[in-house]
């Protein structure tokens, strides 16, 4: 407005006083939405206006809305929408089929494998307000080169579940998994993993990265004690029906396991093998070609609150990454040592980590299986 | 009929018009393209996987035999291949040794019922696979009804069940054999069906006694149906995987197994492809060394 247009057209005061009011208004609007944006850090992302559904490939269950209750308040017209994957592999598969998600699902032995993959990108820490609350050896773990690759949702040990009523231990060592006196009622997880277990028993120092020798080792003592081992599973299902239905007294298992056998009112221990257990623990990874990145900090930030860890430990009975997270359940307490803050690093637990050779290890371990 | 010009040269006589008949093109055709864009392209992309022209991963990669030749020179795949054959092979000759009676007695014992028994033979296949694959688990299992009548019976301790009823390659067999055993009865029992009666009937007035005149007419002519049936079952069984992952545990392990577990968590779709190739390949010849051998073209006798 020109200081002619003010005095020639006559403009009131009042009149003046109300645009300016409007200029000035909008001006602040303006200034307050750019300071936000700016303070969060959306300049290297841009500050499109996102839209869609969020694109997540995730394992199936996790699917559940209590998981994510935090990010349907505040983006309520972004809905998740679910690709269910049956593994990393299946998960690789299907984006280099062209799957484009904003978020996968991995877990943490995969975490270079799928950086190096070409289609997910590193995460803004500073987006992610309830990372603080993250157990800091699980976040470190998703770290490559300085930059946040993964960030920690759901974990759990890796131990030997068994019947206290028909098993007696000679001590509290993997050596369970492969004692004759218990034939065909030992039951294997049905991975690759085993090498590593086996490397841990035979005493190796780098068990997920073993040289050609103790590879070698480490097969034929698997192959030797085949014959001892009923079943191998894959899906917890079969593993806890067949341990219910008595086929299995010994078994390597996870703390949802442990659980579930308790509430069937079966006698079972879940030993901590002096060796060390294993951990595994799954996590979130950002989607190379994202247009919905917001969105996907969004939603990791609700999977990362303590609601959704608690929840997620009381119904799944699954650990959560955050450590203030609790479940309704003692003996899930109990069962993921959730007191003791020291139980998922080393010497007690090893986490799962980047396999370099896994191609060969899985060659390996199929040879296991088909000999 | 000729139409004169106007410089007096003979006309070309007029071609008849025929109506070019496209009803057996198209109804051949049909069949033959879904035929090749659903299993002749895809399985041309499993021979690139396994080459190595395709890869699961970015990055480079190049035409290569290794995976075939690694495969071929004495892998323990190709042991655990002929392991699956020949379970194949017991569950195949078994069950089709075990139907061809019932087959026989459905189509040659003149009841009056006889459509209704079959239905009844059938009948499993109106529930779920899975279904019945799990209640077996419930019949064979440790403490399952096989057991329990045997401890019932005092014949078991309680405490010494007989485990390798399940999770066991007997476990295998006799699920894929209570499985395939419909399959296998219905050519038979077809092929019987079709049987002329007055053969017989002329062979008992000539005096054959009737173990003769099943040994000499009714067992050659049903052997097209016998063949078409064993067939049935033995190509699936040799690639089955979902009844050994339920029920075979450790020692029940099959190739088809081996062939999911390296699509899937053993991220090597190479080998899988190479695995999946050699199965189709000796499947498909023995197919056809089969039916040229029993001439699968008479199943039912004329």
């Amino acid at each position: 407005m020109t200081h002619a247009a003010i005095t020639e057209r006559g403009m009131s005061r009042e009149e003046f006083l109300r645009r300016a009011a409007v200029v000035g208004g909008a001006g602040v609007l303006a200034g307050i939405g750019a300071g936000r944006a700016g303070a969060a850090g959306l300049t290297r992302f841009g500050s499109a206006a996102e839209s869609g559904n969020l694109q997540v490939l995730d394992w199936s269950g996790y699917e559940v809305k209590d998981l994510w209750k935090q990010y349907a308040v505040t983006h309520p017209e972004m809905k998740p929408k679910f690709t269910f994957m049956t593994n990393e592999a299946n998960a690789l598969g299907k984006m280099r089929a062209g799957l484009k998600p904003d978020v996968v699902h991995p877990c943490v032995g995969y975490v270079k494998d799928f950086a190096d993959s070409g289609f997910v990108q590193p995460w803004s820490p500073a987006l992610i307000k309830n990372l603080k609350n993250l157990n800091p050896a699980m976040v470190r773990a998703g770290q490559i080169g300085g930059k946040q690759w993964w960030i920690p949702a759901d974990w759990g040990f890796d131990k030997i579940l068994y019947r206290t009523d028909k098993v007696k231990p000679k001590e509290r060592s993997w050596s369970l998994m492969f004692d004759e006196r218990y034939k065909g009622k030992i039951a294997w997880f049905d991975d690759l993993n085993q090498l590593v277990l086996a490397g841990y028993y035979l005493g190796f120092k780098t068990p997920y990265d073993q040289t050609d020798a103790q590879l070698k080792k480490s097969q034929d003592f698997l192959k030797s004690k085949k014959s001892l081992v009923r079943m191998f599973w894959s899906s917890e299902t079969d593993l806890q029906t067949a341990f219910a239905a008595g086929e299995i007294w010994i078994a390597y298992a996870w703390p949802a396991d442990y659980v579930a056998m308790k509430a069937k009112k079966l006698p079972v221990a879940y030993m901590q093998p002096k060796e060390g257990a294993l951990s595994w623990i799954c996590g979130f990874m950002l989607g190379k070609d994202s247009s919905r990145v917001q969105a996907a900090h969004a939603y990791v930030d609700a999977w990362s609150s303590k609601q959704a860890g608690s929840w997620l430990e009381t119904n799944y009975a699954y650990g959560a990454a955050n450590t203030t997270a609790r479940p309704s359940d003692a003996s899930l307490r109990k069962a993921l040592q959730l007191d003791n803050p020291k139980s998922v690093s080393e010497p007690l637990a090893h986490i799962d980590r980047y396999i370099p050779r896994r191609a060969l290890y899985s060659k390996m371990w199929d040879e296991v299986k088909a000999s | 009929m000729t139409t004169g010009t106007g410089d007096g040269l003979p006309a070309a006589p007029a071609r008849p018009r025929r109506r070019h008949d496209l009803t057996t093109p198209v109804l051949l055709g049909l069949p033959l393209g879904w035929l090749i864009v659903f299993f002749v392209v895809p399985i041309c992309f499993v021979g690139a996987y396994s080459v190595g022209v395709l890869s699961l991963f970015p990055g480079a990669h190049h035409l290569t035999f290794t995976t075939w030749h690694d495969f071929l020179h004495g892998s323990v795949y190709l042991t655990l291949f002929w392991r699956s054959v020949r379970m194949s092979l017991i569950v195949s000759v078994l069950v089709v040794l075990f139907a061809y009676p019932l087959a026989y007695f459905l189509a040659l014992s003149g009841t009056k019922r006889k459509y209704v028994l079959l239905l009844v033979l059938i009948a499993p296949f109106l529930t779920s696979y899975l279904l019945r694959v799990l209640a077996w688990k419930v019949i064979l299992g440790s403490n399952g009804v096989l057991n329990s009548l045997l401890f019932w019976t005092g014949l078991r301790s309680p405490d010494h069940p007989i485990s390798q009823l399940l999770y066991s390659k007997f476990a295998v067999m006799l699920v894929l054999g209570y499985v395939w055993l419909p399959f296998v009865a219905l050519p038979i029992f077809v092929s019987l069906e079709s049987l002329d009666r007055r053969l017989l009937e002329a062979a008992s007035d000539l005096g054959a006694s009737r173990w003769q005149s099943f040994r000499k007419i009714t067992l050659p002519l049903s052997l097209p149906g016998v063949a078409a049936a064993f067939m049935f079952v033995f190509i699936p069984t040799v690639g089955e995987f979902v009844t050994p992952s339920l029920v075979g545990g450790v020692t029940g392990y099959m190739y088809g197994n081996q062939i999911s577990d390296l699509f899937g968590a053993g991220l090597d779709w190479q080998t899988g492809s190479v695995l999946s190739l050699f199965l189709l390949f000796v499947v498909a010849g023995l197919t056809l060394v089969f039916s040229r051998f029993l001439q699968i073209g008479r199943v039912t006798t004329g």
